[in-house]
């Protein structure tokens, strides 16, 4: 299936005629950003200047229709080149300054810069957030060279990062699609990416910018398709990454719903494809990895374990319906747990959500629902993995972080059994139903309890 | 003496048996529809359920979570079997009712006339139960997630709450579809709701105002409540 062409505004149109062809494309998704977005600009004219001076180049603002004036700090940004040491500028930068259609979100945004980009016949493209404060000219460099240069299709960041920031890719987005998928991309929903002009044209004929993906998920759907449609895929180490703070008041469980609920989508729509995956391997990480401070994040554990502890009280006849028995088994002992002993174990975690992953597919409770109960189990998960890693470095930490990556990759055969078997499952239900009213319960099959873990 | 006998005794039993025997056939009819009926129902019944198993209404049931909605309520039994059992007791109804119009005795088909102007009723009331009770288990599930997860102690007590306030309005609305008292269950619905209202907005106005305030300053400032003390960036 192939998807429709998107149509430009008259203006727009105009100047994409009027510039006629470029090799590089960069785009800047954009809304109410004008504190940060020059900034970005900047960095991004000064790396195309800097790097790649023989090329035709672009830079892509695509606005949600911002009120703070955003469009026009882009449109009058410009780079000193002199202070950079830039002399031998070859080609200007052009700019494209364009409001999107569609469904308001981060995907439509990028749907109008892939647009562009097929129209101007780019060879590669990268996108970087417009709200960065740590962006350096270097970020377009390790983004477009792999592409360029070595023929990578896709290029995904690799970020310095804080121990607990990302705790959501770091526990369940890295892990599953690593197992799922079979590559290693550490920040699968980075938000900066490089990719080429070939896999520009796949995204665009997906017929999916009607769906969540054009409001949220589109960067886990990027990466994942990318893996997916068989692209060359690689990493580049761009430092660290600060950015400013996302919506404070934004829920943690609606930002489960959204994240899991894109990758759960893509689960769908992939199921012939990863059943048959097993382990995974690495992608190529390019970019010189220097250390640098990171900023500390303060974590109030004891928050965490009392949702969980209140989660465990109060949700258990939902989680029974979604979790299999064993891991419920496992899982409730731990809210009558002191708190410097709460642990959950990396294989429990695994289990966890591919029961979860399950629980959606076979539609075993509203889908908003089964996500949004996660949430305390995800906190106590969270709190159990601070506890472990306290005094850890970042990279001590990273070994945690590995070690359940394997367990979720060994554990995989038990998803693919729990994902195929619904009569089972439902077996399963009943058994559990059975037994939260006290009733007799016959023993579960084996195969549905999954290979034991050796 | 015999005429005094005859006129007694055996007019009125003779117009008995006249009366009987007009009616023979009529008693005939009701009990050859009722039998019709019966069949024709149990034919049509067992007729749907085999169709709807067929198109795989089970299953697109069981992916819609209407079989958990029903299993949750105590009912054990998959929709195809409950489609067809209904549509068998629909058709038997409506075969006892022309069974009982075929006697064609003024009472009973007044009773009959009414009865079937009441079945729309009956059946719109059904509807809104059915559809309160599912309504009411979605709501209270969302509330009792919701509750937890913003960390509220009576996360429970919420949902009870939430659960027999939707069941509640469904059974008012029911009764009223139904005609039953239908201005004192309104007066009375509204007189309680507004009770509860009232004392729940007394008592959060009272009894939570630091929680109240905490969450507006929230809101409004944008600033994390101090409580939490944690900056976890989870993405």
């Amino acid at each position: 299936m192939t998807g429709e062409a998107l149509g430009l505004t008259s203006v727009t149109e105009a100047r994409v005629r009027e510039i006629g062809a470029a090799d590089i494309v960069v785009g800047i998704p954009s809304y109410n950003n004008a504190d940060t977005i020059g900034r970005v600009v900047s960095a991004v004219g000064a790396g195309l200047a800097k790097y790649f001076s023989g090329w035709r180049s672009v830079v892509v603002n695509s606005d949600g229709g911002s009120s703070d004036g955003t469009p026009a700090v882009v449109a009058r940004t410009g780079v000193d080149f002199s202070v950079m040491f830039i002399g031998d500028r070859q080609s200007p930068l052009n700019k494209i300054i364009t409001p999107y259609h569609g469904v308001p979100g981060k995907g439509s945004a990028f749907r109008t810069i892939f647009e562009i980009a097929r129209r101007l016949n780019a060879k590669a493209c990268a996108v970087v957030d417009s709200d960065l404060r740590s962006i350096t000219p270097e970020w377009v460099e390790l983004l477009i060279l792999p592409v360029l240069n070595k023929g990578y299709d896709y290029v995904a960041p690799y970020y310095l990062r804080h121990k607990y920031d990302g705790t959501i890719t770091n526990g369940i987005v890295y892990p599953l699609t690593r197992a799922l998928y079979g590559q290693r991309i550490r920040q699968p929903i980075g938000g900066d990416f490089g990719f080429s002009g070939r896999l520009t044209e796949h995204y665009l004929d997906k017929r999916v910018w009607e769906s969540d993906v054009a409001r949220f998920g589109i960067d886990v759907w990027m990466t994942t398709e990318a893996i997916a449609s068989g692209a060359k895929v690689c990493q580049s180490f761009l430092g660290a990454k600060i950015h400013n703070p996302k919506d404070p008041a934004a829920d943690l469980s609606s930002m489960l719903v959204q994240v899991m609920g894109a990758v759960l989508a893509l689960m769908e729509e992939h199921q012939a494809l990863w059943p048959g995956v097993a382990g995974s391997r690495p992608a190529e990480l390019f970019g010189f990895q220097y250390d640098v401070g990171v900023e500390p994040v303060h974590v109030n554990v004891e928050r965490m374990i009392g949702t969980f502890r209140q989660g465990a009280a109060d949700l258990e006849p939902i989680w029974r319906e979604a979790l299999a028995t064993d891991t419920l088994d496992e899982l409730l002992p731990l809210k009558d747990c002191p708190q410097q002993e709460f642990r959950m174990a990396d294989d429990l975690w695994a289990r966890l959500i591919y029961d979860v992953a399950a629980a959606a597919h076979h539609r075993v409770l509203p889908y908003a629902h089964l996500l949004k109960a996660l949430t305390p189990l995800y906190l106590g998960r969270t709190a159990s993995f601070v506890l472990e890693t306290q005094g850890l470095t970042s990279a001590e930490a990273e070994v945690r972080i590995e070690a359940l990556c394997q367990a979720f990759e060994q554990r995989k055969p038990y998803l693919v059994e729990r994902w195929k078997g619904r009569e089972r499952m439902q077996a399963a239900g009943h058994d559990s139903q059975m037994a939260a009213k006290g009733g007799h319960e016959e023993p579960r099959s084996p195969s549905v309890a999954g290979p034991a873990l050796h | 003496m015999r005429d005094f006998a005859e006129t007694v005794l055996l007019e009125p039993l003779k117009a008995l048996g006249q009366n009987i025997l007009a009616l023979l056939p009529n008693v005939l009819a009701m009990g050859m529809i009722l039998s019709v009926g019966l069949v024709a129902a149990w034919a049509f019944g067992h007729l749907i359920e085999r169709v709807l198993r067929v198109v795989g209404l089970d299953h697109l049931c069981d992916r819609l979570g209407v079989n958990a909605a029903l299993l949750r309520g105590g009912v054990k039994a998959d929709p195809s079997h409950l489609i067809g059992r209904t549509s068998y007791w629909t058709l038997l109804l409506f075969a006892a009712t022309a069974a009982l119009g075929a006697l064609n005795l003024q009472p009973v088909n007044a009773f009959a006339r009414s009865f079937l102007a009441y079945l729309p009723h009956l059946f719109t009331a059904s509807l809104i139960l059915l559809a309160g009770y599912l309504l009411s288990n979605f709501v209270s599930q969302a509330t009792l997630i919701g509750a937890v997860n913003a960390g509220l102690p009576p996360a429970r007590l919420l949902a009870a709450c939430s659960r027999w306030g939707v069941q509640t309005v469904a059974v008012v609305m029911a009764l009223e579809q139904l005609g039953v008292a239908e201005t004192v269950v309104v007066v009375g619905f509204g007189i309680v709701l507004g009770g509860v209202v009232l004392a729940a907005a007394l008592a959060f106005g009272l009894g939570a105002k630091d929680l109240v305030k905490d969450f507006l300053e929230q809101r409004l400032s944008g600033r994390p409540r101090d409580r939490m003390n944690d900056d976890l960036k989870h993405l």
